[in-house]
């Protein structure tokens, strides 16, 4: 089995109040791994503790226990550093510089050669549809300039990994597009990322594995097909559905819906055998019957309590 | 490379600060008082002999240069200390740690950004200081060396101990710091004697570990005329310089591992 690109081993981390006072616990026990080429998205509610898990990550923040490996080094090692692209939540700049000073700056210290960046920082910048913005200054810029820009520098220096905080934050619906374009060429390169998100629908399209943490704990932990097929409700799809049996459907939480090939009746898994044992005994044919994959949003919900994500 | 890379950003960070151009507008207008108070001073005293004139307009001019040399303390402590601190209250610092920089690399970086703004400022100092001698009709006798390379030695001292605290407090606290340190450096005096035996240690205790920049005023190079030109020697000189550069970098080591273990986020 291949290295995981990112282990997190039974993480904790609390915070003081300044002067000695009241401890707050921002992470317990938190475990996950990412694997080399995967897209992974990191989701919790709001202060669920992924920006501390960021944070530890990137070897901003010391974990209090525990252990965390990032390309195999100690996080925030040099040499785990020069093949990680970060982009953190509101990427900050400096307002003076133009976008093309910006990226050289970046490039210089992710040791770029100049001539090398110089060809570089035109394409990456087009890349993220900033052509023709290269010589504004960045405080000029919109809100979801600044993300493309911060997408852009993340991507200098060719980085094995990618940390992405809130990716799409600030973008319009055809900017997101393009970044979840770009997230899913990445991963077609072979790329791992780690993104935190709140627009659940688009992480379950470009996703593989899902990491939900809530109050500083993980509850949920798998790849997407995983977890959302570990649904409670299975569909059952039949031929004929006698009218006499649609009273006790009703009673069984089932919804059903008649096409051209048949009846489709999604109903809890509880009742499955019942459902099929009682349309056989009604003279109808059990087509097939399939687990309900559930949506991200709907795990997510059942997960952390209704809480909303961020 | 990359602590070059991070010092031109900072100076250049620094030629676009507000506070400092405000700086840069108030030490012109300064500079343009005191050279109408030079010029009027001179006329007043056009029948003395020139040996008082000669020492006039030295002193004069030491004095200028004791006040542009003291602002220069105050901006290369708030230089420093805003550096670091604006970093983190923006959150730049985050996408600029995540390259592949050290955290030393990143102080030494904006240290050397601010001993840049200082070698720029040294050098208006000494412009300045020839300036208003060729204007009070005087040459000073001391070597250009001298008040180049003390002032920078200096203020590498007032930077460095900035930057060792702005990795502790807030940044309105370690420049108050560094100032209230300064002075205390000053007040204490190896001289004096108290009858009071705790006093007198404290006293050598205080001597000891507060920097002595005293040692490092090119203001007593400005009075010196012919008559009165003392040679000091290589050795002097080089003492006086190695304990500047000395006390600088135990004060950079310092905020270097202060800083390694600091969690960085934006504040």
């Amino acid at each position: 089995m291949a290295t995981p690109a990112i282990e997190f081993l039974a993480v904790t981390k609390t915070y003081r109040k300044p002067l000695g006072g009241q401890l707050i616990p921002a992470l317990s026990d938190v475990s996950f791994s990412v694997l080399p080429g995967e897209v992974c998205a990191f989701l919790g509610p709001n202060g669920a503790g992924k920006t501390t898990s960021i944070s530890i990550l990137m070897g901003f923040l010391r974990a209090d226990s525990g252990e965390i490996r990032v390309l195999d080094f100690a996080p925030g090692d040099v040499r785990a550093k020069q093949h990680i692209g970060f982009l953190p939540e509101n990427f900050a700049f400096y307002k003076y510089l133009t976008a093309s000073k910006l990226m050289k700056f970046h490039a210089a210290l992710a040791g770029v050669k100049a001539p090398v960046a110089d060809r570089l920082v035109p394409e990456l910048l087009n890349q993220v549809k900033l052509s023709g913005y290269e010589k504004l200054k960045i405080a000029k810029y919109s809100c979801g300039m600044v993300q493309r820009l911060g997408i852009a520098q993340a991507l200098l220096g060719d980085p094995q990994l990618l940390i992405l905080d809130e990716p799409t934050s600030g973008l319009d619906p055809a900017g997101r597009k393009d970044v979840r374009d770009l997230i899913l060429s990445l991963k077609r390169a072979g790329k791992t990322i780690f993104l935190s998100s709140h627009i659940l629908s688009e992480v379950e399209q470009i996703c593989d594995r899902v990491v939900i943490v809530d109050r500083g704990r993980l509850l949920r932990t798998g790849t997407v097909d995983e977890l959302l097929t570990a649904g409670d409700r299975v569909e059952v799809l039949t031929n004929l559905l006698p009218e006499t049996l649609e009273p006790n459907l009703a009673e069984w939480g089932a919804i059903f819906e008649r096409d051209a090939h048949g009846v489709r009746i999604s109903i809890p898994v509880a009742y499955k055998r019942q459902l099929a044992e009682t349309l056989w005994a009604e003279g109808s044919d059990v087509i097939s019957i399939t687990p309900v994959r559930s949506s991200l949003e709907d795990l997510f919900l059942k997960v952390v309590g209704g809480g909303q994500p961020s | 490379m990359k602590i070059v890379t991070i010092a031109l950003n900072t100076f250049s960070s620094f030629l676009r600060d507000k506070l400092i151009i405000l700086f840069g507008i108030l030490f012109a207008c300064v500079v343009l008082l005191m050279m109408t108070s030079l010029l009027g001073m001179k006329a007043l005293n056009s029948g003395a002999n020139a040996h008082q004139m000669q020492s006039y307009v030295l002193s004069f001019v030491a004095a200028i240069m004791s006040l542009v040399s003291g602002c220069g303390s105050l901006l290369a402590a708030w230089a420093a200390a805003d550096t670091v601190a604006s970093e983190m209250k923006s959150g730049t610092i985050l996408a600029v740690m995540a390259r592949p920089v050290h955290r030393w690399e990143f102080l030494a970086g904006k240290f050397l950004g601010v001993m840049l703004l200082m070698a720029v400022y040294v050098a208006m100092m000494f412009a300045l200081s020839y300036l208003l001698a060729w204007m009070g009709g005087e040459t000073i006798q001391a070597s250009p060396w001298v008040l180049l390379v003390y002032p920078l030695v200096r203020y590498a001292i007032y930077g460095a101990m900035a930057m060792l605290l702005v990795t502790v407090i807030h940044p309105v606290l370690a420049f108050a710091a560094v100032m209230a340190i300064s002075v205390a450096a000053n007040v204490v005096d190896p001289a004096q004697h108290y009858s009071n035996m705790f006093w007198t240690w404290v006293r050598n205790v205080l001597y000891v570990v507060l920097p002595s920049t005293a040692l490092l005023s090119e203001e007593k190079f400005l009075v010196i005329t012919h008559a009165t030109l003392k040679k000091t020697s290589w050795i002097e000189h080089l003492t006086v310089i190695a304990y500047g550069l000395d006390y600088a970098l135990v004060c950079l080591l310092l905020a270097m591992w202060s800083f390694h273990s600091r969690t960085l986020k934006r504040d």
